[in-house]
């Protein structure tokens, strides 16, 4: 399992999402990894990219909003490094489709997926938690 | 240039180890008895106050441990997908070497990850091959930075 208790950050509503992005992002990669063939999971492939990326945006949205909401001095950095990647992913997306939706595109998606994601919340998003404890609303579901 | 370049390299290896494989017990040694076969080659242009090169060499077998610890998965062949996330680790670690450049005041970025370095037969300002030792195996970083001309 891809999700590990560890990554919690105390932070109720960021805790949720991550959750549910860990989720999405493992059926992803599970997908991608299963031993059917790529011509057999194909449709499979696509249908869990498509909702992977609709969740990376609407997660990335949301606690870009939720940072805004409590003053989080690093929002406008923290944005960057959610546009960076959105910003990965869509070229990877388009690549794949261009490239005739070759495996070797999805595989690469995958694997930066898995390494970044596990950094962007184990370190990064720690910052936040640590602001929101600090400032007691940690727990400010709206 | 009088801060510690090198440092840094070992600084930031051991905080991704930590962080993201549980590994803490992370110690420093000579390139001299790593064994250069079997690895994955992962080179990161460095521009701006240092240009230059990082490569990081990560045994096959620790490369598919540090997958299989972050992934959950049992992976038993080195493909796009393991290349791609040790690449990925690679960029990680420069980029908190970067930060901790940043706070001496030396300014650089990063390139995008590539399979092994372009071949290049400039003499380099700074220079060390050195290794990461850790549980599930070593790294190698061979570092070629140079001060940017003025």
């Amino acid at each position: 399992m891809l999700w590990k208790d560890k990554y919690e950050l105390g932070v109720p509503l960021i805790d949720k999402q991550h959750k549910e992005l860990f989720r999405r992002v493992e059926d992803f990669i599970k997908t991608i990894r299963s031993s059917a063939s790529w011509q057999d999971k194909l449709q499979r492939v696509n249908e869990t990219l498509e909702f992977m990326k609709v969740y990376v945006v609407e997660h990335f949205h949301d606690e870009e909003e939720y940072q805004k909401r409590i003053g989080y001095p690093g929002y406008a950095e923290h944005k960057k490094i959610h546009a960076d990647m959105v910003s990965y992913v869509c070229q990877a997306s388009k690549d794949y489709e261009r490239g005739n939706y070759n495996e070797m595109y999805m595989q690469q998606l995958a694997g930066k997926l898995l390494s970044w994601l596990i950094n962007h919340v184990a370190s990064e998003d720690q910052r936040i938690a640590k602001y929101a404890i600090e400032k007691g609303v940690a727990n400010d579901e709206h | 240039m009088s801060t510690d370049i090198f440092s840094p390299f070992l600084d930031a290896t051991r905080s991704v180890f930590s962080l993201m494989f549980d590994i803490s017990n992370i110690g420093e040694r000579p390139a001299d008895s790593f064994d250069f076969n079997d690895t994955i080659s992962i080179c990161i242009g460095v521009t701006g106050d240092l240009e230059g090169n990082i490569l990081y060499k990560f045994h096959n077998d620790t490369s598919l441990k540090m997958v299989n610890i972050m992934s959950g998965m049992e992976i038993d062949t080195v493909d796009d997908f393991v290349t791609s996330a040790i690449s990925e680790i690679a960029n990680i670690i420069s980029g908190n070497v970067l930060t901790m450049f940043a706070a001496d005041d030396i300014k650089c970025d990063i390139l995008p990850p590539v399979l092994e370095c372009p071949e290049d037969n400039r003499v380099y300002a700074f220079t060390n091959v050195f290794c990461v030792s850790t549980s599930i195996g070593e790294v190698c970083i061979d570092i070629k930075l140079n001060p940017k001309k003025k």
